[in-house]
């Protein structure tokens, strides 16, 4: 039984990290029609901006996060701005592929910049556990999945009640009417993929202090982003958390009483499935279902 | 007809190319060709990108320092001429097919003699063509027995082969452990290495009459083994054994860390605790985890090259600023080997460098360098160390040893 | 012109090809020129459900890995030949390709590259979990090399020529597929689907026979790699880098060509070869910022590009900026 519970408590803890890497993800998508292959690489460097604050400057991994998501605002407003927006209307692959190329330039820019060595950020407590009985709950990942439910909750109001989160969600339901009504859509979407890359940074530099990372991880963040992304619906803040949280339960679940290699196979197996079989999520629905393209 | 146009142009265009592509090379296809102008040109395809860039880094590292030793000393004396190491680096981008496709390319600039790539899985694609080609390869870093037990006559590995990782670490432990531990869980991650390693270590265990309460496996490369850890913590082994990679390694101690899974004694584990990233990662976490290794600078032997083992930790902080560690000294040794086969063989003829070679019997720093006939090198021990305090100390063989096992680890 | 200008040089370029391995090419350049062909055939097949059809997978390598496994379990397990395991893996290729295609390819867009994508990623992890069969991680090895070989090897020349004959079948199916009803219909449903299905086209059927179609292409060159290579494994063979770079030859060659992908492919592998011997350091880096450049100046593809130009008698380099950019 001990086993069950700790299964279940450490696959809840880890969705809620797996949601958060994936609602900036799922925004783009569902927003703006935009798959960021590249977006595992933005978690990636968000805990490299952590650890590197932490390394020359002791600076607090917390504080190194807000460092994290700044930084990655800019960075992913400017790509946007100048980079994306060129190729929108384009055919998907076209976007497809110059996110991949992005991806390529930032984890080998990461490769030269750090070298492929494995990096983790030290706090004195996050491996330190409370203890329920035999079931034990790591602190370090229970702020984890506390931030990802403040995050989703920031989220979800910022859309709802900020005229830029307005502005947001009425571009991605219809992007001519938008312009039409005098929105700058190109600093929408800009800020759409800025704010999205903000929340991968904030990720990642948390990922940082509770499992160890190398340039390679990012292609693992970006994979897992899709699965939760389809599962919770495109642009459904609530169906990322959730679908998160399903993600890291099934494969909790699976590991402990399938086989612990079947953990990658679960995932994918979930992905297909749900697309075959209701693609517009599981959890969730997109936060628009009939999105009209101009 | 258009795109007959196309096709037609560019056939002939590829045609053109690789008519033009074979000017470049030099010479090609003689045995002795590999030698020009007083220097004899050795191949390496490494990991310079991708996922074993680390450890290709520091398999460079080890060729350069031997290349530099030999040609300060002069060079290497084949025959009755001395001649200069000439290493040549190609990336294969820890891909094994891109590994086999650069020793084929040396094999066309009529590089015979080759240096091995980083990693099982590239070795054993390098084995291959090797093999096919007639060249001769001095394995640094491929332990996994498999490679050895396809007939292949033209490769040597220097290093201990993967059967001895986990077993080494079991021996020291019950060699040094007060009180000895009764009961043991085997973790290990999927791939060939590891689970070849696994095996030496299950036999080993069972052979020292231990109790094997647990056996489980998960994916290579991840960084989350909750649930194999969450499986072994109700049967409360004495000791963890891990036959993994650096990732999985660092994962183990972590989680086990927060899930509440405490071994009486301690933790062991392959390759990841005598690398610095291990120690970075873990803060304090990482004292007390046994590991094995292929040398340390305990390591009893000296050769005319680099002199003792400790010599050659010398050497190499003072060359790279870094501690010397095994993958370097792995690649130093199989460079030193292919040296000593070649002034055995007194001709840089692959045929008889590869039969000097078989016939080596040495002792260097690495310890002693000696091949069986499936071209392994069992005659040589493996190390086992422990991280204390910070540091990782040489604890068996006893013989070696700086320090006392600590047991129970904390 | 005369018409049969343009097939005489392409018959003599065929020629001076498979001349080349006894007079003129090293064993490492066969070996180059082995993977450039078999690339031809993989942005071919690509260029089949994602060019023709509009249908961009991203999970292609699926077939590629499952021929190769098929081949190397049969030859490993079986003993058989190679030339029995060829037609195995092809059907298997197809039958894959059926099988995935009823379900996935009512999807669209980007839900169908994903779809791919996953069943591409769930397969390789199949294949990892069926070590008894497949090896699992720890790759199996085809027994063609060394003392106890049982299968004979071609060398290096034998695989240039499997390569080149596979090539030639690829560019003929294409080339084929590009002037039949079949392609018509498949550039249809590329356009406008709902329109092709009022026209009276059977868009479900077109579109799982260009996939089918795909598939048998790629498995048959993933079993002949897999002979290559002796020793496999599944993360090499089910890679998502071999999908990506199918898809940016096809594409930057010219998606719905003819000789578009066949012109990405010999291009981007020897830019690729070229990056690697001379930028050692810095070669992906470099190749990310090219597909990027390429995908600004160049998204139609080299041949649309060429034949705008000519044309129009301009270059317009970045007017796919200037029609796609928000």
């Amino acid at each position: 039984m001990t086993q069950f519970l700790q299964a279940t408590v450490y696959g809840l803890l880890e969705g809620g990290l797996l949601a958060l890497v994936a609602i900036g993800f799922s925004l783009v998508w569902g927003v703006m029609n935009i798959v960021n292959l590249a977006h595992g690489a933005f978690v990636v460097v968000g805990a490299y901006i952590a650890w590197k604050l932490n390394e020359a400057a002791g600076l607090d991994p917390y504080l190194g996060m807000l460092a994290a998501a700044a930084g990655l605002f800019a960075a992913g407003y400017v790509v946007q701005r100048c980079l994306i927006n060129l190729v929108v209307n384009a055919p998907i692959w076209m976007t497809l592929l110059l996110t991949f190329g992005l991806n390529l330039l930032i984890v080998n820019g990461l490769i030269l910049a750090f070298t492929a060595d494995f990096r983790a950020i030290h706090t004195g407590w996050a491996s330190d556990s409370l203890a329920f009985g035999e079931v034990r709950v790591p602190y370090g990942r229970l702020a984890g999945f506390a931030l990802a439910t403040a995050v989703t909750v920031g989220l979800v109001l910022f859309m709802a009640r900020t005229r830029i989160g307005l502005a947001i969600r009425s571009t991605g339901m219809d992007r001519a009417a938008a312009r039409l009504m005098g929105m700058n859509v190109r600093h929408v979407y800009a800020f759409t993929f800025g704010l999205a890359a903000a929340l991968a940074g904030t990720a990642g530099a948390m990922l940082g202090t509770i499992n160890t990372f190398s340039p390679a991880s990012a292609a693992g963040y970006t994979l897992q982003s899709f699965v939760i992304a389809v599962l919770g619906g495109l642009g459904n803040m609530w169906g990322a958390l959730a679908g998160g949280v399903l993600l890291g339960l099934v494969q909790s679940w699976g590991g402990q009483y399938l086989s612990g290699t079947l953990v990658n196979a679960i995932a994918f197996g979930v992905l297909v499935l749900v697309l075959i079989v209701r693609p517009s999520g599981l959890i969730g629905r997109p936060y628009y279902e009939a999105r009209a393209e101009a | 007809m258009r795109s007959a146009l196309g096709i037609a142009l560019v056939t002939l265009a590829m045609a053109a190319f690789a008519v033009a592509g074979c000017g470049k090379k030099s010479g090609g296809g003689g045995e002795q060709s590999s030698t020009e102008g007083g220097k004899l040109k050795i191949g390496a395809a490494l990991s310079l990108t991708g996922s074993l860039a680390k450890e290709g880094a520091l398999t460079k590292q080890g060729y350069q320092l031997c290349q530099e030793k030999v040609n300060k000393a002069g060079g290497v004396k084949v025959g009755d001429k001395k001649l200069k190491l000439a290493i040549t680096y190609s990336d294969d981008k820890s891909e094994p097919d891109t590994a086999a496709r650069l020793i084929d390319k040396f094999n066309d600039d009529g590089v015979k003699l080759v240096l091995g790539p980083y990693g099982s899985p590239s070795t054993e694609a390098a084995a291959a063509a090797i093999e096919r080609n007639g060249q001769v390869m001095l394995d640094s870093s491929g332990a996994d027995d498999n490679i050895f037990s396809k007939g292949y006559k033209n490769t040597f590995a220097v290093l201990s082969p993967a059967t001895d990782y986990v077993a080494v670490i079991v021996k020291a432990i019950m060699d040094g452990a007060e009180p000895k531990p009764k009961t043991v869980a085997v973790l290990s991650a999927d791939d060939g290495f590891s689970q070849t390693a696994a095996k030496g270590g299950v036999a080993e265990v069972k052979k020292q009459g231990l109790r094997i309460v647990a056996q489980e496996s998960f994916p290579e490369h991840t960084t989350d083994v909750s649930s194999a850890l969450t499986k072994i913590r109700s049967k409360k082994p004495d000791l963890v054994l891990g036959s993994v990679h650096i990732e999985e390694g660092i994962a183990i101690v972590k989680q086990s860390k927060e899930l509440g899974v405490k071994p009486a004694g301690g933790f062991g584990e392959t390759v990841a605790p005598p690398t610095p990233d291990f120690q970075k990662a873990l803060g304090d976490s990482a004292d007390g985890v046994v590991g094995s290794t292929q040398w340390t600078p305990q390591v009893k032997g000296k050769d005319a090259v680099f002199g003792s083992a400790a010599d050659y930790a010398k050497d190499f902080e003072s060359r790279f600023g870094a501690k010397a560690e095994y993958h370097s000294a792995e690649a130093a040794a199989a460079c030193l080997g292919l040296v000593l086969g070649l002034e055995k063989a007194g001709a840089a003829d692959p045929k008889k460098v590869r039969d000097a070679v078989a016939g080596l019997d040495e002792q260097s720093f690495f310890g002693p360098i000696k091949f069986n006939e499936r071209g392994q090198n069992v005659t040589k021990p493996m190390s086992a160390i422990q991280v204390q305090n910070g540091e990782v100390v040489t604890v068996y063989p006893k013989d070696q040893r700086q320090q006392k096992l600590q047991w129970p680890a904390k | 012109m005369r018409a049969w200008l343009p097939w005489a040089a392409a018959a003599l370029g065929l020629v001076l090809l498979a001349l080349g391995p006894t007079y003129v090419l090293y064993d490492a350049e066969q070996r180059t020129l082995g993977s450039v062909f078999m690339f031809v055939v993989l942005a071919q097949g690509w260029n089949l459900i994602g060019g023709f059809a509009g249908y961009p997978s991203f999970g292609n390598v699926v077939f590629f890995g499952l021929g190769g496994y098929t081949t190397a379990v049969l030859m490993v397990k079986t003993g058989a030949s190679f030339f029995v395991t060829v037609p195995a893996a092809a059907a298997v290729g197809l039958g894959f390709a059926v099988l995935m295609g009823i379900p996935i390819l009512r999807l669209r867009g980007h839900y169908f590259a994903i779809a791919t994508l996953g069943v591409a990623e769930g397969m390789r992890e199949g294949v990892i979990n069926l070590p008894g069969l497949t090896g699992g991680n720890k790759g199996t090895t085809i027994p063609a090399v060394g003392e106890k070989a049982t299968a004979s090897y071609p060398g290096n020349t034998g695989f240039y020529f499997y390569f080149l004959i596979l090539a030639v079948i690829a560019m003929l199916v294409v080339w084929g597929v590009a002037r039949s009803r079949f392609g018509y219909a498949l550039r249809a449903i590329s356009q406008d689907e709902d329109a092709a299905a009022a026209a009276g086209i059977n868009t479900t059927r077109a579109k799982i026979a260009a996939f089918a179609l795909a598939g048998l292409l790629t498995s048959v060159a993933g079993a002949i790699y897999a002979y290559q290579q002796v020793t496999i494994y599944p993360d090499r063979l089910f890679s998502v880098d071999i999908t990506v770079l199918m898809v940016v030859m096809a594409v930057l060659g010219g998606a719905g060509t003819v000789i578009g992908p066949m012109i990405g492919a010999v291009s981007l592998q020897y830019l690729s070869e070229w990056l690697r011997d001379n930028l050692t350091d810095y070669h992906t880096f470099v190749f990310g910022a090219i597909i990027v450049a390429a995908v600004l100046i160049l998204p139609m593809g080299v041949v649309n590009f060429a034949l705008d130009a000519w044309k129009r008698r301009r270059i317009a380099l970045f007017q796919a900026v200037r029609a796609y950019r928000l």
